[in-house]
């Protein structure tokens, strides 16, 4: 009797590159890409046109699609510069007109974490039980350039081990927040 | 001859020089052209709105359903129903002619690609095109065609995405519904006379799957730009952002099996433009029936222009000196289109006619005042402006806006000192009254109509033709905007059917080797986007960058009023357009027929721009709210 397959979990960059905190998503997807992950983690740049991402996940069949996505990107949410913001999202979609906005948005070349979450919640690839990981770090400075900020680069490891340990499954994602976009306030829950 | 407002002539043998006596041929003493709307200064729009509560600002910031940064002012009488003032405010500057000063022509390729978030393509082949011209290196003829099929491509992804996610919302059941209650109720009845094509019955069917993100063709394009990306990335390896484009011709790979996957892709599109194309021709004719003033919404004078695009291997020899020459024989035609009238088809008067004024922007001026221009003449003896691409120096200068002076990141680009519009309808408009298309058996330019043979899907074969349209507006840009589907597609096949015939012969050879100079070179990229023309002017010296300006379709579109008065496209668009909302009192107004009107030219505003201050580098987009501000 064959073992079922299952299918590896992603774990995916999201941001712009030379684009200083805000290439944290890059950055993390280049660096994993090239190193030896725990099996059955997949790294993915997802950086680009979230309908994109949706039909590239459409063209896996169903029992192929992951069941785990971590997801990696600086947002700007004002909190502290370097904060770490970690949960489980909820699936809520924001009202139509929002919804809306991403999907122009989307597929007018803006990259930005929210988008690519509501596109995805809104087209849903996902099966029902699939969970949806968020790693969010507070940006300090966005402005051209390789090297992040002194908080962001503070922060950079633990999200790398944030990141990995999630998506293999090492550290438990029971225990996050299930939230909304964006996770808990600032200061106002377990952002680790 | 084609300049009217330029002190230029032509000799017997058509060469151009600036007329003799004029003492100062590019002096801005002028009084603009006759028949354009003119602004009410904005102190009169002022008192109007201290003394009249039906006299309104509609501000709208941002547009949205548009690509990029884009605010619109405007004042309309709402007992009048008209609009009394327009300002089309580009609210984010874009750095690339700064980032590319001092580095390698080469990069212009990859970076100038940013410019866009939609169609990074076309600035990367502008570029490429641009380098060739300057280094002197030539594609072979595989390149050519394989750089056509390329950015048709790209056409046929950008144009459903405009024509169902952008602007086709506009004339969904939601938005006809809340703002025209009347125009529904007789689209629910109104029998669509293409219905064999499209499987329409009513205009209100139609109507209701236009609806955002539950409406079938909201749906279905969204999945056609799947199509038309997965083909792309075939040859250009990446979407929006190309990995294969380089000067003197492409650098992927040529295959039978790939393009066998290119035509499964290709071919999609037969139907689907067949569809399309029905559907806004059935649209329009419904708005037109319904309520003739909709021929007015978005109405301008016919004045366009644009470059031209798809190169012919044999005539395409990447020269500024032949131009003229392998312009005239591309698949789309460049033309000069005036009042309808189209007086050129020629890049060297195309190229000659450019001037981009500051006036209302944020910029400093760097001409006039007796400073002689650095390229008074281009290298065939043609007279340039000192306000021409390659004698502009961008020097930003981010200040307040004000309405009475400057508002706007954008410039005001002229020809011959007319306000022109670009879109992938100016491109039809030219390539059909030319007459000057290569033989093939899909597209045939008629003089006064372009006919599209679209060959055999689910669909029969059908054939299809736009005509030159007798009034301007924005339904007959959104019905262009959905024929150029059908004409892309199978400027597409056309190219596909070459390149297979060369690859039958063992051709695979898509670039020609080159070495950076060293000495002072100049070049232009003509070519074109989505939405219509655009070039990248480019100087380098000592293999690197000295100046680099980019002209996009929205720098046409979304100019703002010049130093003559005349206002920029969006604007004069908005100030001839009717209002013909239906709303019970000012404050439920939502401005559907200027928003209409404004969304028609397909607005890109270029995204991931960057503001260069005194203070650095800034980045963060501000929302620059256009209420009331002076």
């Amino acid at each position: 009797m064959t073992e079922p397959r299952h299918p590896p979990a992603i774990l995916a960059g999201v941001g712009y590159r030379n684009l200083r905190d805000h290439s944290l998503g890059v950055k993390l997807a280049d660096e994993l890409g090239a190193k030896r992950l725990p099996p059955g983690v997949e790294v993915q740049d997802l950086s680009y046109n979230p309908v994109a991402v949706v039909q590239w996940l459409e063209a896996m069949a169903p029992g192929d699609r992951p069941r785990r996505m971590v997801f990696v990107a600086a947002v700007e949410r004002g909190r502290s510069p370097g904060t770490v913001t970690t949960y489980r999202w909820d699936g809520t979609l924001p009202p139509e007109a929002r919804i809306q906005r991403a999907v122009e948005d989307a597929v007018t070349g803006v990259i930005f974490l929210d988008n690519t979450l509501i596109v995805l919640g809104w087209l849903s690839p996902l099966s029902e039980d699939a969970e949806i990981v968020v790693v969010e770090v507070e940006p300090e400075d966005e402005a051209f350039g390789e090297s992040f900020s002194p908080a962001v680069a503070s922060a950079y490891r633990e999200v790398v081990d944030l990141a990995v340990g999630l998506s293999s499954g090492r550290r438990s994602a029971d225990a996050l927040p299930l939230a909304p976009l964006g996770g808990m306030e600032s200061g106002s829950g377990p952002e680790k | 001859m084609c300049f009217k407002n330029l002190p230029i002539e032509f000799d017997a043998q058509g060469v151009p020089t600036l007329k003799e006596g004029v003492a100062d041929p590019y002096g801005v003493e002028w009084r603009g052209s006759e028949g354009v709307p003119r602004q009410l200064s904005h102190t009169d729009v002022e008192e109007l709105l201290k003394r009249n509560g039906h006299i309104r600002s509609v501000d709208y910031d941002p547009v949205t359903r548009v690509a990029g940064a884009l605010a619109f002012h405007s004042v309309a009488d709402l007992e009048k129903r008209e609009v009394l003032e327009a300002r089309s405010v580009a609210t984010l500057f874009r750095g690339y002619e700064i980032i590319m000063i001092g580095r390698d022509p080469r990069d212009a390729i990859f970076i100038t690609s940013r410019a866009c978030g939609v169609c990074g393509g076309v600035h990367s082949a502008t570029a490429a095109m641009a380098t060739e011209m300057a280094i002197g290196c030539c594609p072979p003829p595989q390149g050519v065609l394989v750089r056509n099929l390329a950015l048709a491509l790209e056409f046929m992804y950008d144009h459903p995405l405009h024509l169902f996610l952008l602007a086709g919302p506009d004339y969904s059941q939601s938005i006809v519904e809340a703002t025209t209650p009347s125009l529904w109720e007789k689209a629910k009845k109104a029998e669509a006379p293409s219905a064999e094509i499209h499987g329409y019955t009513t205009v209100g069917e139609m109507m209701a799957d236009l609806n955002p993100l539950q409406g079938k063709l909201y749906l279905e394009a969204l999945q056609m730009t799947r199509v038309a990306r997965e083909a792309y990335v075939l040859i250009a390896g990446k979407y929006p952002h190309p990995q294969t484009m380089i000067p003197g011709g492409m650098s992927t790979t040529l295959t039978l099996s790939v393009m066998n996957e290119m035509y499964t892709r290709l071919s999609r599109f037969f139907d689907y433009s067949k569809k399309v194309q029905a559907f806004w021709d059935d649209i329009t004719t419904f708005f037109y029936e319904a309520d003739p003033r909709y021929k007015e919404v978005g109405g301008r004078r016919a004045t366009m222009i644009d470059t031209g695009i798809f190169d012919l291997p044999d005539a395409y020899d990447a020269t500024y000196a032949n131009a003229a020459e392998w312009g005239d024989r591309r698949w789309a035609t460049p033309g000069v289109i005036v009042d309808g009238e189209l007086v050129t088809t020629d890049l060297h008067q195309i190229n000659m006619g450019l001037e981009e004024f500051v006036e209302h922007s944020y910029y400093e001026d760097w001409a006039g005042n007796g400073r002689p221009p650095r390229y008074p003449e281009d290298e065939k003896g043609m007279p340039l402006s000192p306000w021409h691409p390659w004698n502009k120096v961008t020097k930003p200068r981010p200040q307040g806006q004000d309405w009475k002076e400057r508002y706007t990141w954008d410039t005001a680009p002229r020809w011959d000192r007319e306000a022109m519009e670009a879109g992938a309808y100016s491109r039809l408009w030219s390539t059909a009254a030319a007459r000057k298309l290569p033989e093939n058996p899909f597209i045939e330019s008629r003089g006064d109509a372009l006919g599209i043979e679209l060959p055999r899907g689910t669909l029969p074969k059908l054939e299809m033709e736009w005509k030159v349209p007798d009034t301007w507006n924005a339904f007959e840009r959104n019905r262009g905007r959905a024929y150029c589907l059908g004409f892309t597609t199978m400027v597409a096949m056309n190219n596909w059917l070459r390149i297979m015939d060369r690859l039958k012969d063992g051709d695979t050879k898509v670039s020609t080797d080159f070495e950076i100079p060293k000495d002072e070179r100049i070049g232009v990229g003509f070519w074109g986007a989505g939405r219509g023309y655009l070039t990248h002017h480019l100087v380098m010296d000592r293999g690197a960058v000295t100046n680099y300006q980019i002209l996009t379709p929205s720098t046409w579109n979304a100019s703002p009023t010049d130093r003559w008065g005349q206002p920029g496209p969006y604007e004069e668009a908005v100030l001839n357009t009717p209002i013909l909302e239906e709303f019970d009192d000012p404050e439920s107004f939502q401005g559907v027929d200027i928003l209409r009107a404004i969304r028609s030219f397909d607005p890109c505003m270029p995204c991931t721009t960057h503001i260069q201050s005194e203070a650095g580098m800034i980045t963060r987009e501000v929302n620059t709210c256009a209420c009331g501000v002076d």
